[in-house]
């Protein structure tokens, strides 16, 4: 009954702002390698020219009087068209290359001179392909929020609720090591202390940096452990799972006030969809009792959302904090919603793996001393420094994030070749 | 009160050990878990210096306290209400989230309000811990940095003005507001009649107005008055407010002519009166429940002096699920049990956000008062 309204208006309307948005913010840097090749695939090179051809149109309007939309739009696109022109320049002079080379007529000396200039060319349209690349894949929208990280126990009982304990640590450490601020939200387990080595049954790690959701959001998904618990007498090894979900943190600062008010952001919640419950005391209330409780309950009522926060004392401050909560959520569920639409229209692509809650990303090892990343392929043997938040932590998440641009210049370039048909 | 069965007991024991006897104060699992933790942070926080034995000895002693039923903000020495963090001493009245939710929601709708008087001045009478007039101040100076307030919070109680002044320096250093704003607190009887001078021992609150140098009138009154009835001492109170918590915040005095409810209602009549004499255009007083809330509402109505009366509930800010939503023609708004009886002047509406209009719609013409509204506030400069 309530559920079509919400839907309908969240996310069919919103389906075409992601697109809008990825088309403005491209990525600045070329952190991640996407590949090394010189090739590049025709799809984004007929999408890098017709922004040039935009380009062009757009510098003769300006010429006849100033428009501040176009001469925005110029500058967003001058990086694609600039990295064009090298891009083709390189490609011009590989070809003559070429040519001279296998041109039986060409000059001894001259081949030498040829055959010398041909690597340096090569690696220049690398380059020029690789850069191009990344200044047309579209930087995730969150990408330079806060996040959060919420760890939850799955299949494996106790084991699992202890490798729990040791992947919150594991997050601590890297936040650590990389002056990321790190705060626990939310801290649940058997009997309410944080000692190691205790089952731990829910946690959320807010990562307050900027550009954390960005770094994060590859850790999303099952992380499965393979070893002997402690617990195990006759020496057997088990699996047990643990499910991550990364979630973009919202600040009243981090999005801005009108994010909060905008009916159509994702972070938009009507006040009158949201019941809130607090842990009332026992009977008559007020000067008869002196109850401790503070616990805070939101209910989204169109969805179904519950979210409940008991652990400061101040029963305003968990309020706050289940407010944060509840805005990640169901604006990571409306983009889930959209995303899968998308995915629809992209249906034509084969392997663009979905970054959800159910897909098993990682595996690590104690027998083997290895932690393997079932995404980018990647296997680690010092399994100890991934545990201990350390650099080959480091590297397995880049390995994440450079196989996550490609499924997104896929996914792009099926999007382009979808808007031709 | 139900049991607290073996299985529970047996799993609690089986979480950690310290558990089962904090079922007892708590009765729920979770609340024993919250319970637990915040103890524990604070023996290592108290103890941190020393060693490990001793912090377990300290959460040990704790939780036995705990078990035999002192409140846990005696324990760790304070309570939140609202964002602020009060101080709370044995012999002083914990403040409730009850009292917090309405003082807040009332802050808030005041500063709304596009107008307010150049000095606005808020009285609680009762005081306490000084959590009203300190969360008042809070709540306002959060945005309306225009607004110089003014606060006097009155107590007969010794310790409850002496940890309110505590509070008061505490909230301001932690908080570092810049407001010009002055609170005051001051020991003074509010029961004691101030034409009837027979009085020697405890200055009646006039008498204290007048040897502080405090302005005659006041803009809002708001009071936590002890309201409980011997039966419903008995009765409704819970063990650990009855044994730990002081029966002069909770029981008005003694009367031998009075009946059981007419003791639980003794300070209202007085409360009612003396905001004529400082002509306040906001009332808000805490009751203890809607049978409470209804009779104070009837009592303001027949002052003659209000031009608008509601009934909030505990959580004023939620919309009421409850019947009734209205008794005797005073609306209920929030959720919960009845807990406050709102009462404004037709000056005092704008501030509320509300229809200046309210009495003619609400009171029978026998009620109308030819009179002109408007008071007459003499400048302030006029010897007290
Ligand atoms: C229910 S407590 C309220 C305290 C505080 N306002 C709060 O909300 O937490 C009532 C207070 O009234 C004080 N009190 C009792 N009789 C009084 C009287 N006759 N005059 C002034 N204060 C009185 C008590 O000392 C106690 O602090």
């Amino acid at each position: 009954m309530t559920v079509a309204p919400w839907i309908c208006r969240s996310c069919l309307s919103r389906i075409s702002r992601p697109l809008i948005r990825q088309r403005l913010r491209y990525q600045s840097t070329a952190a991640c390698k996407v590949s090394t090749s010189e090739s590049i695939s025709p799809a984004l090179l007929a999408r890098a020219r017709s922004i040039a051809r935009e380009h062009k149109g757009l510098a003769d309007k300006l010429a006849n009087g100033f428009d501040a939309r176009s001469a925005k739009k110029l500058g967003e696109h001058g990086g694609v068209v600039s990295t064009l022109k090298e891009w083709e320049k390189a490609n011009e002079s590989l070809r003559e290359l070429t040519s001279l080379i296998h041109d039986p007529t060409t000059d001894p000396e001259l081949l030498s001179l040829a055959s010398e200039d041909l690597a340096t060319t090569r690696t220049q349209l690398a380059d020029a392909s690789q850069s191009l690349t990344t200044s047309l894949v579209p930087v995730h929208p969150f990408a330079h929020l806060p996040c959060l990280i919420e760890l939850r126990p799955g299949a494996g009982g106790s084991e699992a609720a202890i490798f729990a304990g040791d992947l919150l640590r594991m997050y601590q450490a890297f936040c650590n090591r990389n002056n990321f601020r790190a705060t626990l939200l939310k801290y649940e387990n058997a009997d309410g202390t944080t000692e190691a080595g205790v089952p731990l049954s829910e946690a959320i790690l807010e990562v307050e940096s900027g550009g954390a959701y960005g770094l994060f959001r590859c850790e999303a998904g099952v992380h499965r452990v393979q070893r002997v618990p402690a617990t195990e007498t006759k020496g057997r090894t088990h699996t047990s799972a643990v499910s991550v979900l990364v979630l973009p943190s919202v600040q009243e600062n981090s999005l801005g006030e009108e994010d909060f008010e905008d009916p159509e952001s994702d972070y938009y919640i009507d006040p009158k969809e949201v019941r809130v419950d607090v842990m009332r005391a026992r009977g008559a209330g007020g000067q008869h009792v002196n109850t401790t409780e503070s616990a805070v309950r939101l209910t989204h009522m169109p969805t179904n959302t519950v979210v409940a926060i008991q652990d400061a004392r101040s029963q305003p401050k968990n309020k706050e904090k289940a407010w944060r909560l509840l805005r990640s959520r169901l604006a990571q569920a409306r983009r889930e919603k959209r995303e899968e639409e998308m995915a629809a229209i992209r249906r034509s692509v084969v392997g663009v793996a979905k970054m959800g809650r159910g897909d098993k990303v990682r595996t690590y090892n104690w027998g083997q001393q290895r932690v393997t990343d079932h995404r980018s392929g990647t296997t680690v043997h010092d399994l100890d420094d991934v545990m201990e938040g350390g650099q080959t932590l480091d590297k397995v998440m880049e390995s994440v994030r450079s196989w996550l641009m490609e499924r997104d210049v896929e996914a792009m370039i099926a999007e382009e070749t979808d808007a031709k048909k | 009160m139900p049991r607290i069965s073996n299985a529970l007991i047996r799993h609690a024991r089986s979480i950690d050990k310290l558990l089962p006897p904090l079922l007892r104060p708590c009765r729920e699992l979770r609340a024993a878990q919250n319970e637990l933790r915040w103890l524990r942070e604070h023996a290592a926080k108290v103890a941190s210096t020393r060693n490990a034995k001793v912090r377990d000895t300290l959460l040990r002693n704790l939780v036995l306290e705990r078990a035999k039923g002192k409140p846990l903000q005696y324990l760790l020495g304070s309570e939140y209400f609202g964002d602020l963090q009060i101080t709370c001493r044995p012999g002083v009245l914990i403040p409730r989230q009850e009292t917090a939710a309405s003082v807040a929601y009332l802050a808030r709708l005041v500063r709304q309000a596009e107008e307010l008087p150049p000095e606005l001045r808020v009285l609680d009478l009762c005081t306490g811990t000084g959590c009203i007039p300190l969360l008042f101040h809070d709540e306002l100076a959060a945005t309306r940095k225009d607004v110089r307030s003014r606060y006097l919070g009155i107590d007969i109680s010794r310790d409850a003005v002496h940890l309110a002044h505590y509070n008061l320096q505490k909230v301001w250093r932690q908080k570092a507001y810049a407001d010009k704003s002055v609170t005051a607190f001051v020991q003074a009887d509010v029961l004691i009649d101030p034409f009837d001078d027979q009085n020697a021992g405890m200055p009646c609150f006039k008498a204290a107005l007048n040897h502080y140098r405090q302005p005659p009138f006041w803009d809002i009154l708001i009071s936590n008055p002890p309201y409980i009835s011997p039966s419903g001492y008995w009765s409704t109170t819970t063990r650990s407010v009855r044994l730990f918590e002081p029966e002069l915040a909770l029981l008005p005095p003694p009367n031998p002519d009075a009946s059981d409810t007419e003791r639980g209602d003794v300070f209202y009549p007085r409360l009612l009166s003396i905001a004529q004499h400082v002509e306040a255009k906001v009332v808000l007083l805490e009751v203890a429940d809607l049978d409470q809330a209804h009779r104070v509402a009837r009592l303001a109505q027949d002052a003659d002096f209000f031009d608008g009366i509601e009934v909030w509930r505990d959580w004023p800010d939620q919309p009421n699920d409850a019947e009734p939503v209205e008794l005797d023609g005073f609306p209920v708004i929030g959720q919960g049990n009845g807990r406050y009886v709102l009462c404004w002047r037709a000056q005092g509406a704008p501030w509320l956000g509300k229809d200046v209009v309210a009495k003619a719609e609400t009171e029978p013409l026998s009620h109308y008062s030819l009179q002109p509204t408007f008071i007459y506030r003499p400048p302030s400069k006029i010897p007290l």
